[in-house]
């Protein structure tokens, strides 16, 4: 279900008039066998952009990176870079770089020579390959380990040299395959960061695939949901938070509670659904429902309020402690519901409560929407 | 360090410490059968063996009688027979050299193939059997198949006659040095193909991506890339077949002509014909000499390698 209006033929769609969009995908499907890792996809990734892809292993995301550097070559459909249409281009031709998952650094090439290599088989004389590859390792913040064999090296300085050997070359546009996926929490935390000022300093487009949503929020100026080989939102980080366009989008991003219910009434847009012994809820949708119609409401655990006293038979079940806050298993009826409250505010197992939620990030799904959210294991991982 | 652990709640470590080392301390025992069965079949008889290359030959046997004789005789021959053991040192080094040369050659597009450029499982895993096949069947009877296939009424020169070339030198390369090097080259390519795979097999795709994904083309990242990473696997090889084909004597006495004869005849006719044993353990000294001298500087390139 593409909701996001993409761009409708295979040719590159005019962005603002007169530019080239640095990396347009057309109708590009890629199957391996039976399998179809992406279908139709049609991708327009702008100039300059940190542009992520984000979804859970075997969603296409690494697919449609590999299909952009030229490692695999789509059954069907387009690829342009810089408005250069670069299909039958082999990888040592497009005018990109990757950095690779486990950084794939030349294990027999001292560091300088691996961020050289690209720069001495184009022929670059040797003082400008020196000088480049200088210039770039004091970017990534290691200029004294040229000497010494990627091994010797700490799997975040990989990661930077990793980092230099593809930017060195001056590519249009950055391919990111889970580059932090290796490293520990603290790191990638730090990388994370890192990889926000390098793209700053450098200018060039990147595009970054990850599981990973926590880090998609926070370096992204767009994140691609996917699932399935398709695309299930392109939108702002912000946006995809606070107005998922499908029930899978809510799962994936940040907790969520996905409760059913049935339409009763609609005004602009605006839904109100009866959630059966969780009273009324009123929420926002872009789907086509009608009054009657079984839906499925998101609500994040944050929006969940919960306060004393005996309603409809809210009990919770449980409660622990996550960090700065607290989490509340509670049910009602059929209905699971996990809040996030303060630590302050919260009550033992086995007390009745009632449940408030106030908020306008509230979203409502037509019930036909594929259920996949629930079944990605991988919705989990932070 | 133990309370300190206990008082911030952590669990205490050094027990366990104690325990991994106990374990490595009763570990140790277990290498006595090993030791063992290295001193009683290798070191003992190369001592022996040693002992035997500095005695004095004598009509019916060995008189204990210390010299380098036997080694002066290895190296520079004597006025009856002049120097005969020197040459036939060099040329079996020689034979070595094709040996290893030749087979390399054959083996690597093979391992490459089967590493990187046959994706179907299944395909690959009938290659890899075929490889291994051959070993399975005796070195004799492959050395022997070469007869049959070299000989003068041999299968190769049916077919050369068939198509009109008769009595080219094709047709009559039994008992020869070409039928000797054919015949081991036959016999160590599957060592080496296997040697060559297990680290072609090791070299993560990513590397030859990240290679093109520099811009560099498919034949320089060839010869950047996976030629330099796939020597210590080449290297390995090449000892193994320098080493055991040098020190061969059933090819050179099978398909070889008397002129083609190797070091490790003249080994075997000191101590099976003509019964000096001081002499044959000299020459099987000198060659073990060689060996040792090839393994080390073998090492030393692979040790190269992987810093």
């Amino acid at each position: 279900m593409i909701t996001e209006p993409a761009s409708s033929s295979g040719a590159p769609s005019a962005g603002a008039p007169g530019e080239h969009a640095a990396v347009e995908l057309g109708n590009v499907t890629k199957r391996y066998g039976d399998v179809t890792a992406i279908e139709d996809l049609n991708l327009r990734v702008e100039d300059g952009e940190f542009l992520t892809l984000l979804g859970p292993s075997g969603c296409g995301k690494t697919t449609t990176l590999r299909v952009i550097g030229g490692f695999e070559a789509p059954n069907r459909g387009e690829i342009w870079i810089g408005g250069e249409d670069v299909s039958s281009q082999p990888a040592y031709k497009r005018p990109v770089n990757t950095v690779f998952q486990q950084y794939a650094l030349f294990p027999h090439l001292s560091v300088s020579r691996n961020v050289g290599y690209g720069l001495k088989h184009a022929g670059v004389g040797r003082e400008e390959t020196a000088r480049r590859v200088d210039e770039m390792m004091h970017l990534m913040q290691i200029p004294d380990v040229g000497d010494r064999r990627p091994r010797e090296l700490s799997g975040g300085q990989q990661q930077r040299v990793a980092l230099a050997r593809a930017l060195v070359m001056n590519p249009k546009v950055l391919l990111l395959d889970e580059p932090l996926g290796a490293l520990d929490y603290k790191l990638r935390k730090e990388m994370q960061f890192e990889l926000k000022r390098i793209h700053r300093e450098v200018g060039v487009t990147f595009i970054y695939v990850t599981h990973d949503q926590e880090e998609a929020m926070t370096m992204s100026d767009r994140i691609v949901v996917m699932s399935n080989g398709h695309i299930e939102q392109d939108a702002t980080p912000a946006e995809i938070f606070d107005r998922p366009l499908t029930a899978f989008v809510a799962d994936f991003i940040g907790d969520t509670n996905i409760v059913h219910g049935v339409v009763t009434r609609i005004e602009n847009g605006h839904v109100t659904v009866d959630l059966g012994p969780l009273g009324e809820i009123g929420g926002s949708t872009d789907d086509a429902v009608v009054s009657g119609d079984r839906v499925r409401v998101s609500i994040r655990p944050t929006d969940v309020r919960v306060e004393h006293g005996p309603s409809g038979g809210a009990v919770v079940q449980d409660s622990v402690l996550v960090g700065g806050h607290i989490a509340m298993k509670i049910t009602s009826g059929e209905e699971t519901v996990i809040a996030h409250v303060g630590r302050g505010s919260s009550f033992e197992p086995g007390s009745d409560v009632r449940l408030h939620v106030d908020s306008d990030r509230i979203r409502v799904f037509a019930a036909d929407q594929p259920e996949a959210a629930a079944e990605q294991p991988a919705a989990d991982q932070a | 360090m133990s309370d300190a652990a206990a008082q911030v709640g952590l669990p205490p470590v050094t027990p366990e410490v104690e325990h991994e080392e106990g374990k490595g301390r009763g570990r140790a025992f277990l290498g006595i059968p090993v030791i063992g069965w290295m001193f009683l079949f290798f070191a003992i008889p190369y001592t022996l063996l040693f002992l035997q290359s500095l005695w004095k030959p004598t009509a019916f046997g060995v008189a204990h009688d210390w010299n380098l004789d036997n080694y002066k005789l290895v190296f520079f021959g004597d006025e009856l027979s002049g120097n005969i053991y020197l040459p036939t040192l060099l040329r079996s080094l020689k034979v070595g050299a094709l040996v290893t040369t030749f087979s390399t050659l054959l083996a690597f597009p093979i391992a490459y193939l089967l590493a990187f450029k046959i994706r179907n499982s299944r395909t690959r895993l009938m290659l890899y059997v075929l490889v291994i096949v051959p070993l399975w069947a005796s070195y004799l009877l492959r050395a022997y198949a070469w007869k049959v296939i070299l000989g003068q009424n041999g299968l190769l020169s049916s077919v050369l006659d068939q198509v009109g070339l008769q009595n080219t030198f094709l047709s009559n390369l039994l008992y020869s040095q070409t039928a000797v090097v054919i015949t081991m080259t036959h016999i160590f390519t599957p060592f080496m193909i296997l040697t060559i795979y297990a680290v072609l097999e090791r070299l993560p795709p990513s590397l030859i991506e990240a290679s093109k994904d520099l811009g560099v083309g498919r034949a320089k990242t060839f010869m950047t890339l996976v030629l330099p990473l796939s020597l210590p696997g080449v290297i390995a090889g090449a000892t193994f077949t320098m080493g055991l084909s040098t020190g061969d004597f059933v090819a050179p006495q099978l398909v070889g002509g008397p002129h083609d004869v190797m070091i490790a005849n003249q080994v075997y006719s000191q101590f099976g014909a003509t019964n000096n044993w001081p002499l044959g353990a000299a020459i099987a000294f000198v060659l073990l000499g060689c060996v040792a001298v090839l393994i080390a500087v073998s090492t030393q390139a692979e040790r190269r390698e992987q810093l």
